[in-house]
């Protein structure tokens, strides 16, 4: 019993000693309202549309890709083809952000990469539409530019695709006109019937 | 089979005994558990576990989403080993589909699955000592835990529920950065471990309250399917990790910690004897992880694994967590039932409480180290 005692008050002692020598290091909290602390790099909050830098702005297709693999199904997208654009633009991008559970599947799918996770994060709100997010917001004021810019690029490449092609059909016609020429109507009519079997 | 006494039909007429509600809303449950306690002055005679209040139907769940999207759920199943079933999942599903993960991304994996059961048994400590009275450890348990989250947040992106596994690898690689930090986390918490024996271990306080009480044995144990820590206790040397090598968990070279007793000790010596096995995993990962991709090249876009039964296990930081799916061959599962341990060893309570003090139920329910979401799921 004594012995147990002296043990059992050693063992105090020990303990003691332990936090006597955390009283001399350093505090360990951070001092949140007055003191900000850094994020990682990895981290996750809302969703946003990031720029992508060919565009100049986010690079959403409206592909559904996103809303349909979310499994909170917290995200609606809209879209509309521009007039002259072969692809689609978005023209409605929400984010309910209380129903998100920040699992980043979304950005897993975007095929274009324009997904992306904002820094924020000390976010509280009162109602329910506080943490609606409206992620076309930052870029909406740029939009009209882009499609501009992205219209003429795609009319700029049908036209350089339209002139390489009719430059090939060209020079094939050239050619098939020449051979005509050569071999005289009876290779001329081989050609044609070869071509009815062919449909046959 | 040992079977519960049944005392807790009310008595009547019986005015010596009396009926007691712990919780659901009580400090040492950690989470919203009922005991239906039955009391002859501070003795217990019986008990009675009422489960289900946070019960939010994992299980249903999965049934009405495709793979991927269940991914996410399952690091809310038990919040404190997120990870672990995290991860788990991701290899049932790539055990079923036979999807082949690159070695960086097999590392990855047991780096950060030894970190989550690090701060799962730091949680457990600190919890613990604060159920028991002991302010002090429960501070420096959280400090030290708070690191590791900063260090599992750097590479994740969250500090709880974790969706990093994706099918065939990792979301995200790691950098030097990370590895840095995990192998100077091990240096750093040797010492530490040092502190805790000294500042609880060898308290002879805490030795009074957790020596020879709630004591579980093996054959209590091996009778209800109790596993992890809580079986490795009571002398049972079982560890998925060694005894079913899932991933490359065969490469390390670890110890299976046991203790003798079954009793709150020995769960403890086995939790602190678990964390420096873990330390010497991750040292051994970190030392020898290769470069190349973490996400295998070829993962079908639509995950559909075989139609028949799959079954997986793995080791969490409270013990055995398995995952029975049945799959008809579409992208839906047929279903998917979850084993927890939580539940296992929750049930359990009507066989260890009966017979001590009222005061110890406190230490005994937080030594077999429950997660409530995850007896509910
Ligand atoms: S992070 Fe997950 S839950 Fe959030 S919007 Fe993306 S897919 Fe949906
Ligand atoms: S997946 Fe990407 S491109 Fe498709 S709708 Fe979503 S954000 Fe837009």
């Amino acid at each position: 019993m004594f012995r147990e005692t002296l043990i059992g008050a050693w063992s105090l002692l020990v303990g003691m000693k332990v936090t006597l020598s955390h009283i001399l290091r350093a505090p360990v909290t951070s001092q949140y309202p007055r003191e900000r602390i850094e994020m990682s790099k990895a981290y996750r909050n809302v969703i946003r549309l990031i720029e992508i830098e060919e565009i100049g702005s986010h690079d959403c297709i409206d592909c559904q890709a996103c809303v349909r693999v979310c499994p909170s199904d917290c995200i609606n997208v809209e879209g509309e083809r521009p007039d002259g654009m072969r692809k689609k633009r978005a023209t409605l991008f929400e984010v309910e952000f209380a129903l998100c559970s920040e699992c980043g599947l979304c950005l897993d799918v975007c095929p274009t990469n324009t997904l992306g996770y904002s820094r924020e994060y000390d976010q509280a709100g009162f109602r329910r539409d506080d943490f609606l997010y409206d992620l076309l917001d930052e870029w909406r004021d740029k939009e009209e530019g882009v499609r501009t810019r992205l219209r003429e690029e795609e009319a700029q490449k049908a036209a350089t695709k339209a002139a390489a092609a009719s430059k090939v059909t060209a020079a094939r016609k050239a050619k098939d006109e020449a051979a005509a020429k050569e071999e005289g109507p009876a290779a001329a009519g081989d050609a044609g019937n070869s071509a009815a079997e062919g449909e046959a | 089979m040992m079977r519960p006494k049944s005392t807790m039909e009310l008595v009547p007429g019986d005015d010596e005994t009396y009926y007691l509600n712990m919780g659901p809303q009580h400090p040492s449950t950690h989470g919203v558990l009922r005991l239906r306690l039955h009391l002859e002055g501070e003795r217990i005679l019986g008990a009675e576990p009422v489960i289900g209040y946070g019960h939010r139907a994992h299980e249903k769940m999965a049934e009405n989403r495709d793979y991927l999207q269940f991914l996410p759920n399952t690091s809310r199943i038990d919040y404190l080993s997120g990870m672990i079933y995290n991860l788990g999942y991701c290899q049932a599903i790539e055990k079923a589909m036979q999807i082949e993960v690159p070695e960086r991304a097999e590392y990855i994996r047991v780096i950060c699955a030894e970190l989550n059961r690090l701060t799962s048994h730091l949680l457990w400590l600190g919890t613990y000592l604060l159920d028991l009275g002991g302010f002090t450890p429960f501070l420096y348990a959280f400090d030290d835990r708070e690191k590791l989250l900063d260090i599992l947040d750097s590479v994740t992106g969250s500090r709880l529920t974790y969706c990093y596994g994706r099918f065939g690898g990792v979301s995200m690689d790691v950098d030097d950065t990370f590895l840095r930090a995990a192998a100077d986390y091990c240096t750093y918490f040797r010492k530490r471990l040092d502190e805790y024996h000294a500042l609880v271990t060898h308290n002879i306080i805490f030795r009074h309250r957790t020596k020879g009480v709630g004591v579980m044995g093996p054959e209590l144990a091996l009778d209800y399917g109790v596993s992890g820590p809580c079986l490795r206790a009571a002398g049972v040397a079982r560890d998925l990790r060694k005894d079913e090598p899932y991933g490359i968990y065969d490469r390390f070279a670890f110890d299976i910690v046991t203790a003798e007793g079954g009793d709150c000790f020995a769960r403890h010596m086995v939790r602190m004897g678990e964390m420096e096995q873990s330390l010497n995993i991750i040292e051994q990962a970190v030392g020898g992880i290769p470069d190349g991709p973490v996400l295998a090249p070829k993962v079908p876009k639509r995950i559909r694994p075989p139609a028949g039964e799959h079954y997986f296990a793995v080791e969490s930081a409270r013990g055995h967590f398995g995952m029975y799916l049945r799959s008809d061959g579409t992208d839906v599962p047929v279903r998917l039932k979850l084993r927890t341990p939580s539940f296992v060893h929750v049930a359990t309570m009507p066989v260890v409480l009966p017979g001590t003090m009222l005061a110890d139920t406190v230490a005994i329910l937080g030594s077999i180290d429950i997660v409530i979401p995850e007896i509910d799921r």
